[in-house]
């Protein structure tokens, strides 16, 4: 146990006594006990950016499972230390922020804070850990803490909806990566990603390569949203908008662009890793951006807009990859580099965004664009904020949005001059895609601002007169968008040595010849370059098409998006078959017939003797026993067999009562001719005293009708039942001839010596019922007595089905 | 002799078999009734039949196989006791349901 | 040779028939039962300490001082001692809930002597060495589990407990079927003998029919594809404390008989007998979870998942490496002490609402938090949501699975997982998320916190069962270990010094 460890478990042993900071101290707003710890987490992490961006990771080991291969590694290199700032910066900001927008009253925030630390040590848990599994442990509780936190209001319908949703999807992926995981640990003998990585060239031949990659792909794309996994996205909006920019923008969802950075140098060499990453992030890109500008309500165009942001850093890491191939050609590195740049920027002005849009809601009551407008005069500042973090994510000058908007373009322009798989023709594809989602970024960037502060004010709509937001609530957005500015204006200055180069180091490691290290030198001028025009173009069109949005806007309608996501029809028509589909094939075997349950069965039993029979050939007949047969045998064996059969035919009760007692007797007899006399006897006393049950407790009962079924049911049966007896008969047989060949006697053989020296009986039954199987008596005699209290309890205890006691 | 008991018990299998698979009260439960005489005519007939005599010491030997009797009669008396319970389970259940038939006793997906 | 190991069987046996005699006196039945649970425990516990600091890991007596094979034996090794401490601990739990809930009405009518003979029934299945002997000591089990299920006489416990008897009751005639069939070919009865006359057999082909039929009837007691149909609807009607036991413990004495029987005796042709096994496990885990899913009741929905986790118990006798039945003994401890406690939440949300249905229920969260995260933690395991217990045994259970190349089964395996999480979020989000539905003060909180009481040991222990994965995984894997390899049993019983 390290210091390191505790940074991950400081938050669960925090979150342990929430409760009691908001049952006992009730005047101080339970969020500033929660601020403490990631500012201090954050403050801790940042003073270890020396040691690591100086190229050492920091390793710190403590074994948990080691006979599973799962110890608690930490292990901190420039990416892992990336994301861990990301989480515990933007995470003190936003319990900052969240103090302001939950109220102390009538908000369960011993909840709230519970979930959100609960999320905060698992987030860290997945980025700093370096064993996979204990990353995949981390990682189902940030599904299990994000889907809380989406259900957080659950008395919500929406809410449950979307909790349920998340949960779902992300945990799917969960179950994936865990078989990927599996998998990789059966070709390394590892769960140590370290030890997995040097092992990465010999795996590449396995043939679980390619299903670990999509397994592990599949975890990805379900956490980071990628179509068609992002339809649970837009659903976790119903979580309080601290959460939204926490979670749902900032870290979370980044988590799979964090796994699939942290699995490059295992994956990043297969063709279909470069293929299935860059295409999905690429479209993902697109549609998330497409469908920003049909929403109305302001976050769901910041949930499409995440969607659409975390593909094109996906597809970014994807097109990196073909670093791999290439020799680690210089040029290949851009992608890379600007995936961990736009990682950053989208962090600081989409966080900085949702804070804005719950403050438009906390201050209006709706965040509805078609009922917002003209709020530029009540909120000056937050209208700012808005246009600072716009603009960024449009990819406008001087904001840290444009430089990583470029360098994407950049990275994508890069392709075409790959000389495999057709890039030179199917780069423009990427190319056009990348433009056009870039537009339609522009536009519903504008969106976001101009629909809401500026336009036409309309107060009746409104629940609340607006007014600008309390200072508290200002100070985290205020705090994101300087970085914005200040990340836009000195990118080198701030992140270029500290963060970008030592990450790109780490989903790179073998780039570069030991000893060295990424120089990563970021400026806003390249000259007139093809990226700039596309830019200018993005610029202009986006502006045209925005000022143009109700003309075309119908095409939502034509392409039928005007309702809810498509993909969306598939989840929830899939979930309603589910149950309904389960619970046609569950009434279908359940019928609450006796009949049925037993046809199942005994079908069952046939079909497995059967298939056992045939496979091994076991049928075997041994004709040397059959000898003589007495006459008197023959007859008792006839009779009883004709007794048997004309049970099911008898109609009359007692009649049918007065057989079995016959076959009883019969079988009494049976017992006299094998010579075992105490049988008879026994068999005799319990067969008069069954019979007497029987017609004490049936003499009310109506007669027996005829069986109603129809013949096809009255076949299926008998071929049922001959299928038993048959079987019983053939394995029975088959018994016996094994038992003439058996190389050993019985341990009968024992007692017949044995009764009367060692046990002082002459009959040799008794001598085993009572001394050497005396056990079985004595529980023989214990089911005797139960069955004797159970009989008076079932007649003298009689309730009716609410409990009570019946009359 | 012991393949023409082995037939025997396939019989009463077939025909205990048929009887559970009705829909009536009693005949489901002599139908369970003829499954025990079954299996212990079986573990009679498994351990070998009519090689000898009773198995008591004062008769002369050799005596036919005693263990598989006494394992019989542990379980006659055991499902006598299981016998007698469902007996009076029935009962009750047909008292209390006034009727024997079992489709009736299918009972409701919803409850 | 101890003494020892008769006590687990003879001390309930003792004390529910003394119970008999003071049926009228609740508090008295209370006190003796109460007192005979804990000392049950702590004897479960100290035979475990004896055995596992064996020589061999595992002990026998001699019923009679007969020796083995021809005298009954009782074997005592790690996974029977393992599964004696766990029916002991979730036997206390249950009774302890018992006290809170059951009515005096049932108490009069023998309902603690009941209790006691199936804990008989179930030890001495677990202990015994002689397979004649297990069925009689099924025979005691299920007697006493039938008069429980039935034990207050309404009308759905009578219609589904008839159900419940008959189908037990045909299993029973063919276990006895099977027993004539085996001591044909063999002449013993003993298992540890059976399993060395099985091996020595040449003739093997009837001899894997017969383990069928054993397959058959043991998956008949275990809740196996498709021999389940008695379970959901039967589970239902009893009281809580009773479902509780059943659903935890009843079915995994079935389940036991099959990893007992089938690592001891019938290892002949795995390829045949176990390869049937991983199909069933298969089938039952997946139809269980349909039945789940399908449902919008508690107790019911609980109950088609103990249908579904009897699969991945025998999933891991199905792919038979030490890794897999070390996750099956895993599973098993894990999924006896939740199961009990899901239950034990089922009917403590039915004591503050007085209902079993979804659809009626809602909100209990505000009302009821500790309630409500004590049963989400439990669910949580159910589905195997790391690090509590469910997690790591099934995840050995999967990686066991890959390692052997299983792929089938691993992937119905982690889908029937995300189907059991999905149906248990679905009972949190109907009974304790949503607007509240029932009025639910007639139970205050001093008699929630009462009925909460047993069952945050259960809950306690399932987290610490993940956390402490290692010390628990280790045994698993010794457990696992020791019966992979049956000539310790063997020797232990019949080559005695």
């Amino acid at each position: 146990m390290s210091l390191l460890h505790l940074v991950i478990l400081a938050p669960f042993i925090l979150a342990i006594f929430i409760p009691l900071f908001f049952k006992y101290v009730k005047q101080v707003h339970t969020g500033w006990f929660v601020l403490v710890l990631p500012t201090i987490l954050f403050i801790y992490l940042i003073q270890l950016i020396p040691t690591v961006s100086g190229g050492e990771p920091i390793v710190e080991s403590l074994a948990w499972v080691p006979s599973l291969g799962i110890n608690f590694d930490v292990y901190i290199d420039g990416l892992a230390l990336l994301f861990a700032l990301l989480i515990t910066g933007i995470g003190a900001l936003v319990v900052l922020y969240s103090i302001y927008y939950l109220t102390k009253k009538g908000e369960a925030l011993h909840n709230f804070y519970v979930y959100l630390l609960m999320f905060m040590g698992a987030m860290l848990g997945v980025v700093l850990s370096g064993n996979l599994m204990v990353i995949y442990v981390f990682w189902e509780l940030t599904s299990l803490a994000s889907s809380l936190l989406i259900g957080y209001w659950h008395h919500r319908e929406k809410s449950r909806y979307g909790a349920q949703k998340s949960m779902l999807i992300t945990v799917t992926g969960g179950f994936s990566m865990l078989a990927s995981f599996s998998l990789l640990y059966v070709m390394t003998g590892s769960f140590n990603i370290q030890e997995i990585i040097a092992q990465a060239g010999d795996i590449a031949t396995s043939p679980l390569f390619i299903p670990a990659m999509l397994l592990i792909l599949l975890g990805a794309f379900t956490k980071s949203a990628q179509f068609p996994f992002h339809i649970w996205l837009p659903d976790a909006m119903e979580a309080p908008t601290p959460v939204s920019a926490y979670l749902h923008s900032a870290t979370m969802v980044k988590a799979g662009i964090y796994l699939v950075a942290r699995m490059s140098p295992v994956f990043a060499g297969a063709s279909e890793w470069f293929w299935i990453v860059s295409v999905f992030g690429m479209f993902t890109l697109l549609w998330g951006s497409f469908n920003a500008v049909r929403q109305t309500d302001l976050k769901s165009i910041l949930a499409y807009s995440t969607i659409s942001q975390l593909g094109m850093i996906m597809s970014l890491l994807g097109l990196g990859s073909a670093a791999a191939f290439y020799n680690y050609e210089e040029v290949y590195f851009t992608a890379t580099i600007a995936a961990v740049f736009h990682l950053i920027n989208h962090s600081t002005f989409k966080g900085s965004l949702f804070m804005v849009a719950g403050i438009v809601d906390h201050e209006t009551g709706t965040r509805d664009i078609r009922y917002l407008g003209g709020l530029m005069t009540f909120m000056p500042i937050t209208f700012t904020l808005s246009i600072i973090g716009a603009f960024s994510m449009a990819g406008i000058y001087p904001f840290n949005g444009f430089l990583s908007k470029e360098m994407f373009l950049t990275g994508v322009l890069n392709t075409l001059m790959m000389t495999d798989f057709n890039m030179q023709s199917i780069g423009f594809l990427f190319v056009a895609v990348a433009w056009i989602a870039s537009v339609f970024t522009f536009i519903y960037s504008m969106i976001i601002v101009f629909k809401t502060f500026t336009g036409k004010y309309q107060p009746e709509k409104l629940d609340k007169k607006p007014h600008e937001a309390p200072i508290g609530m200002l100070i985290s957005p205020i705090i994101l968008a300087s970085l914005v500015i200040l990340f836009g204006l000195f990118p080198n200055q701030f992140l270029s040595y500290t963060l970008i180069e030592p990450a790109v180091q780490s989903i790179l490691p073998t780039a570069l010849p030991a000893g060295e290290q990424f120089y990563v030198n970021i400026y806003p001028w390249h000259g007139w370059t093809p990226e700039l025009w596309l830019t200018i173009g993005v610029i202009v069109v986006g502006t045209i098409m925005y000022l143009t949005l109700t003309k075309w806007q119908n095409i939502y309608k034509i392409l039928r998006l005007h309702k809810k996501d498509p993909i969306n029809y598939i989840y929830d028509g899939f979930l309603d078959k589910l149950v309904t589909g389960s619970q046609k094939i569950t009434y279908m075997q359940m019928t609450g017939r006796l009949n049925n349950y037993l046809a199942f069965m005994s079908v069952f039993l046939i079909a497995i003797l059967a298939y056992g029979l045939i496979e091994f050939d076991a049928f075997a007949l041994d004709t040397s026993i059959v000898g003589d047969i007495p006459i008197y045998f023959w007859i008792l064996a006839v009779v009883t067999v004709a007794t048997t059969i004309t049970m099911p035919f008898i109609q009359n009760r007692i009649a049918a009562i007065i057989t079995i007692g016959v076959v009883g007797y019969l079988l009494a007899l049976f017992f006299v001719f094998f010579k075992a006399p105490d049988l008879a006897l026994t068999q005799l006393l319990v067969e008069t005293v069954t019979t007497t049950l029987f017609l004490l407790c049936f003499y009310h009962l109506p007669e027996l009708r005829k069986e109603k079924s129809k013949p096809r049911f009255k076949i299926a049966n008998l071929i049922i039942s001959l299928g038993v007896g048959i079987g019983v008969m053939i394995v029975g047989i088959s018994s016996i001839a094994m038992k003439a060949g058996r190389p050993f006697e019985s341990i009968s053989e024992y007692f017949k010596e044995n009764a009367y020296e060692l046990a002082g009986g002459k009959n040799m039954v008794n001598v085993i019922l009572v001394d050497f199987r005396g056990v079985d008596t004595m529980l023989e005699i214990l089911v005797l007595a139960i069955a004797g209290l159970g009989v008076y309890s079932l007649i003298k205890l009689r309730m009716n089905d609410e409990g009570g006691r019946l009359k | 002799m012991e393949i023409l008991m082995v037939v025997v018990v396939g019989v009463m299998f077939t025909i205990a078999t048929y009887m559970v698979l009705t829909k009536s009260l009693l005949r489901v439960i002599l139908g369970t009734v003829l499954y025990s005489h079954g299996a212990h005519l079986l573990i009679l007939t498994m351990g070998g039949l009519g090689t000898g005599a009773a198995p008591l010491l004062s008769t002369e030997g050799p005596h036919s196989d005693p263990l598989p009797q006494a394992l019989v009669l542990t379980a006659i008396v055991i499902s006598f006791g299981v016998t007698a319970f469902l007996l009076v389970l029935a009962y009750r259940t047909y008292k209390q349901h006034k009727t024997d038939d079992l489709d009736q006793l299918r009972g409701s997906s919803d409850e | 040779m101890s003494n020892l190991l008769i006590l687990p069987i003879i001390l309930p046996m003792l004390v529910g028939t003394i119970l008999i005699f003071f049926a009228k006196n609740h508090s008295l039945q209370r006190v003796i039962a109460g007192i005979t649970a804990v000392l049950l425990l702590i004897l479960a516990f100290y035979l475990a300490h004896e055995v596992y600091y064996h020589p061999q890991q595992t002990m026998i007596l001699e019923l009679g001082n007969w020796s083995p094979p021809f005298g009954i034996v009782l074997v005592a090794d790690m996974f029977a001692t393992l599964m004696v401490i766990l029916s002991s601990i979730v036997g206390m739990l249950c009774l302890f809930f018992a006290f809170k809930t059951i009515e005096t009405e049932r108490a009069k009518h023998y309902f603690y002597p009941f209790y006691f003979f199936l804990l008989t029934g179930v030890n001495g299945a677990f202990l015994t060495g002689d397979l004649f002997n297990l069925f009689v000591f099924f025979e005691v089990m299920l007697l006493s589990s039938y008069v429980l299920i039935v034990n207050g006489g309404t009308n759905y416990q009578l219609r589904e407990s008839f159900k419940y008897v008959v189908i037990n009751m045909i299993a029973s005639a063919f276990f006895l079927v099977g027993l004539a069939y085996i001591y044909a070919v063999t002449g013993t009865l003993n298992m540890a003998d059976l399993a060395e006359k099985v091996g020595v057999l040449e003739q093997q082909g009837v001899l894997n029919v017969i383990a069928i039929v054993f397959l058959f009837v043991f998956g008949a007691k275990g809740a196996l594809f498709p021999l389940y149909f008695w379970l959901p609807n039967s589970y239902y009607g009893p009281p809580a404390a009773v479902s509780a036991l059943f659903g935890g413990l009843l079915t995994k004495v079935g389940i036991y008989a099959i990893i007992r029987t089938f690592t001891l005796i019938f290892t002949h042709n795995t390829g045949f007998t176990h390869d049937i096994i991983l199909a069933l496990a298969g089938l039952t885990m997946f139809f269980g979870v349909l039945g789940a899913v399908s449902q919008f009741d508690f107790k019911r929905i609980l109950s088609y998942h103990i249908i579904s986790q009897v699969g991945y118990m025998v999933m891991g006798l199905g792919i038979y490496t030490q890794l897999a039945l070390a996750g099956a003994i895993y599973y098993i401890a894990h999924h006896i002490i939740v199961k009990a406690a899901l239950f034990l939440f089922a009917g403590a949300t039915e004591k503050i609402t007085g209902e079993t249905s979804l659809y009626k229920m809602g909100g209990l969260l505000r009302s009821h938090p500790l309630l409500g995260w004590l049963f989400f933690i439990s669910a949580m395991s159910l589905a195997g949501i790391p690090p509590l217990s469910g997690f790591f045994s099934k995840f050995a259970l999967i990686l066991s699975g890959i390692q052997e190349e299983r792929y089938v089964i691993v992937v119905v395996s982690l889908l029937v997982g995300l189907l059991t999480l999905f149906s248990m979020m679905k009972i949190f989000m109907y009974a304790f998320w949503g607007e509240q539905k029932i009025p639910t003060e007639k139970v205050d909180k001093k008699e929630t916190m009462g009925l909460l009481k047993p069952i945050i040991p259960l809950v306690i222990l399932t987290i610490a069962l993940g956390l402490s994965a290692e010390p628990i995984f280790q045994f698993s894997l010794g457990v696992a270990d020791q019966i992979m390899d049956p000539s310790n049993y063997i020797d232990s019983v019949l080559n005695q010094d």
